[in-house]
């Protein structure tokens, strides 16, 4: 019955209009194998390539089914426009989901440009165009994606572009008198297309690492520690250990003191000071040098000073759901209940944020659970037992900050401490606190910070005997570094695989963009004494 | 119309949410029910308050689990309240019922529909004044941070409904080059007529307001701290106190209190704002001058002074090292005649150093018998203190108490006198010890401040959802005059002139 079928059809010459519909019963849907294969990419690049920095996007961003949290926002010009795009932002709580969502915009808002604009064959190329152009703006503006910026923007874009041409495409759809048969693909064509949609995605992909290299390590640490999972963080830093600023520092810091590896593996990475250049609210250069202060002071269990400048950021940048969880877990800390009532009041009118309240809001009132709390407990063991003033600690954040106590809760604190004074080079500091190492085992790398100045001081030889046998490797090390000790940058490129983690090669070698820009006084421009 | 659009975009996101809230609110109240012997769950706590008789709708929000709907039976007035438990007090409706019962209680009933069914909780009363409030408030909005600002503005509020207009409000969008602070706002007798407000950084200076007119100007002299600080406007004279202060503030690591603000030195300041000229009303190197007020009569001015043991500190660090909380301040009053515009010598009002206590923010009852000030462990800026309460001195016979009926736990200060005196608005951070909202408290003839209740807001949920504090709550008898755009434009395009200094 079918082969008669066909038979008869293939008697009668085809009609303009049927011709199309016959070359599609024969030929494979290029234009729907197309279609998926962007919308696989897409997910792929939103949810795995872009997912780390997508879903701190998320945490940076903020938004409530509550019109008196979000009016800051709603007042501001095109704030609709902004809401709605963090709303869609929410869903990166799962970047899987998040990464599907982005994906259906974008092949939606492909397909319907194709389809508004009547794209047949190789033209259909240009409709990637719009896409395209987006993906290679998020790689452009890198951390800009967020930081000092409006969050809502990143979705609303694409969404705003699928609903436009959406709108469009329906009143198309309506006006025409008769529908317009779709003409078939090519495979040239649908290859053409392909390569168009790949190299949309790989020029994006490229232009990220090209311009802001260490966007994807240093927002999957903040993914980890988000899940509180220090072995990763360490990971990943290791895994990238060329590339690093003053965050990735920070964070890589963070996560050994956490599982008891400051002194023996802080010098395993390239440790830069370095800052990151970003752009302000106002289209003016910045550094971002507060980027990381509120997680690594509170982990280091100066959470004062963490929930001032959680505060702060709240002030510039509008509540995040990134400073509002901090303040929750300082005012956990504090005792202030009734603060963190509120915060918990604010939290719950955000989509998604259950497993945070259910962790935390019993604790409200109990402060015998927030001191059994594991991420508590830990910051409470090294937070300052005797008062004093935030201004007496060195800025920024994290190692900084130690390298100015004097007195010592306990161990780890001692050892942080006298890392801080390692990873500063502030060698007096350093020996003074080594004292309290005597007749201990020496961890390495106060032990090797110990053998640079023993060569000037050989009492310190005989205070720590065990240095002996550094000594020789130590001599070995000058021998090799001295024909670079006039060009450091070219020495700290020879000499780093074969040396990283050794301290003596850190102590000449890294950190040698310490730097300070115009422009590191960010919050500065606004100071103006109290509020 | 953004509002709207707003509420558009968030009702379509969280659709399923909001059909569950979308229940209406019961109309009368429940026929058949159960007396039970709890309290009613509500917040704000309105329970047994003296309230004016031209207050906004007092909307509160009732707790209960599993209640499902809630009355609330305010005298003759029925009010609904949905799931959430927040009533929508009908405002017309609401300024009868207080006309009619002026002088007089009205009970509150508060009904819950239960699984079990109705049930009634104890009553509580509504004590409805006979002196109305001054019909306005002014008070600043901004984020309790500390040293950075971005988005804040001041606003005045219409007591006796829910309108809110904005005076000035900064950049709503960040711009480095104009980014400023704006503070420190004040009115000449409880009038429009005659107010001033601070801008600090980008576009710097004092914002004199006279009706519909407006200037800047800066105190800048060599011989000046810095600028003019906390005002007061001579009651008839075209003249402001002001103090000035070189103020710094640091920030504790371990301690019940977050952070101390501290003055290195601060003088008293005269301005005459017809001459656009300044003088020094006091000052001196070991004592500290500050928060200058006038009598209701012009003719004394109250301040705060410290004495400091070392000479004053060039660094904040000297200030802090040298013993934060050994700073403690008196209130004392000078003598001053308008005719000659010449001050007399000081005198001690309230030694609360004697007992080991520090003031800050004297404020004179209108009718002048009563001086309302803050008193808190230490210090004067007490807004950040735990200790901080507010106290009253009799003028009269010097007695001086606290108003422990108002007073709370957490920080209270920052008060205003209504212009007939018997309303106090102040600043509290009783709710959640960080987030300072607006209390307003019966103050009667006998000199005794009544409980105080929360400014009413249309959502009583606002006080909580607000990321943003009240700051400095002034009553006015009437609204500002000056529109938001000429105080723009005053701000932006013009610039201050200089007050000259007179020895």
């Amino acid at each position: 019955m079918k082969n008669k079928k066909q038979s008869i059809t293939q008697k009668r010459p085809a009609t303009k209009a049927e011709e199309p519909k016959n070359k599609v019963g024969r030929r494979l849907p290029w234009g729907i194998i197309t279609g998926v294969a962007f919308f696989v990419l897409a997910w792929v690049w939103a949810s795995w390539w872009m997912g780390d920095v997508l879903r701190i996007a998320y945490e940076r961003s903020f938004f409530a089914a509550d019109a008196t949290l979000m009016y800051w926002l709603a007042q501001k010009s095109f704030g609709w426009l902004w809401i709605a795009g963090r709303a869609l932002l929410t869903l990166y709580h799962w970047p899987v989901v998040g990464g599907l969502l982005v994906a259906l915009l974008l092949t939606a808002g492909t397909w319907l440009t194709s389809y508004c604009l009547r794209l047949r064959g190789g033209w259909r190329c240009l409709s990637y165009l719009p896409a395209g152009a987006w993906l290679w703006w998020t790689a452009h503006v890198g951390l800009n994606l967020f930081y000092k910026s409006e969050p809502g923007r990143i979705l609303a874009a694409p969404a705003l572009y699928a609903a436009i041409a959406g709108v469009l495409a329906l009143a198309l759809k309506l006006s025409r008198k008769k529908a317009n048969a779709q003409a078939a693909t090519a495979w040239h064509w649908a290859a053409a297309e392909l390569i168009i949609a790949v190299g949309c995605f790989a020029l994006s992909a490229w232009h990220l690492q090209d311009r802001h290299p260490y966007l994807r390590p240093l927002t999957r640490m903040q993914v980890q520690l988000l899940h509180e999972d220090y072995a990763g963080m360490s990971a990943t830093a290791h895994e990238h250990a060329d590339i690093c600023n003053r965050f990735v520092s920070g964070y890589y810091a963070l996560a050994l003191a956490r599982t008891g590896q400051l002194a023996d593996r802080l010098f395993d990475i390239r440790l830069e000071f370095d800052s990151i250049p970003t752009m302000g609210y106002d289209g003016k250069h910045n550094h971002c040098i507060n980027y990381h202060v509120i997680d690594c002071d509170y982990h280091a269990g100066l959470y004062r000073a963490s929930r001032h400048y959680a505060m702060e950021e709240m002030t510039l940048d509008g509540p995040s759901l990134y400073t509002l969880k901090y303040l929750t877990k300082i005012a956990l800390i504090d005792g202030d209940w009734k603060l963190a009532r509120k915060y918990f009041g604010v939290l719950k009118r955000v989509p998604f944020e259950g497993d945070f309240i259910s962790r935390f809001e019993p604790m409200v009132g109990h402060a015998e659970l927030v001191a059994a709390d594991p991420e508590f407990s830990a910051v409470i063991a090294m937070a300052p037992e005797r008062h004093s003033f935030e201004q007496f600690y060195l800025k920024p954040g994290f190692l900084g900050y130690y390298a100015n106590l004097q007195t010592f809760k306990n161990k780890d604190a001692l050892i942080w401490s006298t890392m801080a004074c390692l990873y500063a080079k502030r060698m007096p500091d350093f020996l003074q606190r080594c004292g309290k190492f005597i007749d201990e085992s020496l961890p390495r790398s106060i032990a090797e910070g110990l053998t640079i100045a023993a060569v000037k001081e050989p009492g310190i030889l005989k205070a720590f005997p065990q240095l002996e046998m550094q000594m020789n490797a130590y001599e070995l090390f000058v021998k090799e570094a001295m024909p670079y000790m006039q060009d450091r940058e070219q020495g700290a490129e020879v000499l780093f695989e074969k040396y990283k983690g050794y301290y003596p090669y850190y102590y000449f070698f890294g950190n040698l963009h310490n730097t300070r820009k115009p422009g590191d006084d960010e919050q500065e421009h606004n100071r103006a004494g109290v509020n | 119309m953004k509002r709207s659009s707003f509420f558009i975009t968030t009702t379509l996101f969280i659709a399923v949410l909001a059909m569950s809230s979308c229940s209406g609110r019961p109309k009368s109240v429940p026929t058949a029910f159960t007396d039970v012997t709890d309290s009613a769950m509500i917040f704000p706590d309105y329970r047994d308050v003296t309230i004016p008789p031209n207050i906004a709708p007092m909307n509160i929000k009732v707790s209960d689990d599993g209640a499902t709907e809630f009355v609330v039976e305010i005298g003759s007035l029925v009010a609904g309240a949905t799931a959430d438990g927040k009533t929508d007090i009908d405002s017309t409706a609401w300024r009868q019922l207080l006309e009619q019962n002026k002088g007089k209680d009205i009970a509150v009933h508060v009904y819950a529909h239960r699984p079990a069914g109705w049930v009634r909780f104890l009553p509580y009363t509504l004590h409805v004044a006979e002196e109305p409030i001054d019909g306005f408030l002014s008070y600043r909005l901004i984020e309790p941070g500390y040293e950075l600002y971005r988005q804040l503005g001041l606003y005045q509020r219409n007591l006796s409904n829910f309108d809110e207009a904005v005076i000035y409000e900064n950049n709503r969008s960040f711009s480095d080059k104009d980014n400023h602070c704006v503070n420190c706002h004040n009115f000449q007798n409880y009038s429009t007529d005659r107010m001033l407000f601070h801008v600090r950084a980008a576009h710097g200076g004092t914002v004199i307001i006279e009706g519909n007119e407006a200037h800047k100007i800066a105190i800048k002299h060599d011989s000046i701290i810095a600028a003019g600080v906390y005002p007061s406007w001579h009651p008839t004279q075209a003249l402001v106190a002001f103090s000035t202060n070189s103020t710094g503030q640091v920030f504790h690591m371990f301690h019940k209190e977050k952070i101390e603000v501290l003055d290195m030195a601060s003088d008293l300041l005269l301005y005459d704002v017809e001459k656009n000229s300044v003088r020094h009303i006091l000052r001196s190197s070991d004592a500290l001058e500050t928060f200058p007020c006038w009598a209701p009569d012009g003719s004394r001015l109250y301040y705060c002074s410290a004495r400091c043991n070392e000479a004053r500190a060039d660094s904040l660090i000297l200030r802090t090292v040298a013993k934060y909380d050994s700073l403690l301040y008196d209130i004392y009053s000078i003598p001053f005649d308008a005719a000659t515009r010449t001050f007399g010598e000081p005198r001690l009002e309230v030694d609360a150093s004697a007992s080991g206590h520090s003031t800050s923010v004297p404020r004179i009852s209108p009718d002048g018998k009563y001086l309302l000030y803050t008193q808190g462990d230490y210090g004067q800026f007490h807004i950040w203190h735990h200790s901080a309460d507010l106290w009253v001195k009799r003028l009269a016979n010097s007695d001086s108490y606290p108003l422990t009926a108002a007073n709370s736990a957490e920080a209270e200060s920052f008060h205003s006198w209504s212009s007939n005196g018997r309303w106090i608005a102040f600043a509290s951070r009783r709710l959640d010890a960080a987030y300072s909202r607006v209390f307003i408290a019966y103050f009667d003839r006998d000199g005794r401040a009544h409980k105080a209740f929360l400014l009413p807001q249309r959502d009583p949920d606002f006080n909580t959802m607000l990321l943003k504090s009240f700051n400095v709550p002034e009553l006015t008898k009437d609204a500002v005059k000056i529109s938001t755009e000429k105080l723009n434009h005053i701000v932006y395009d013009t610039e201050a002139e200089l007050a000259s200094y007179e020895e």
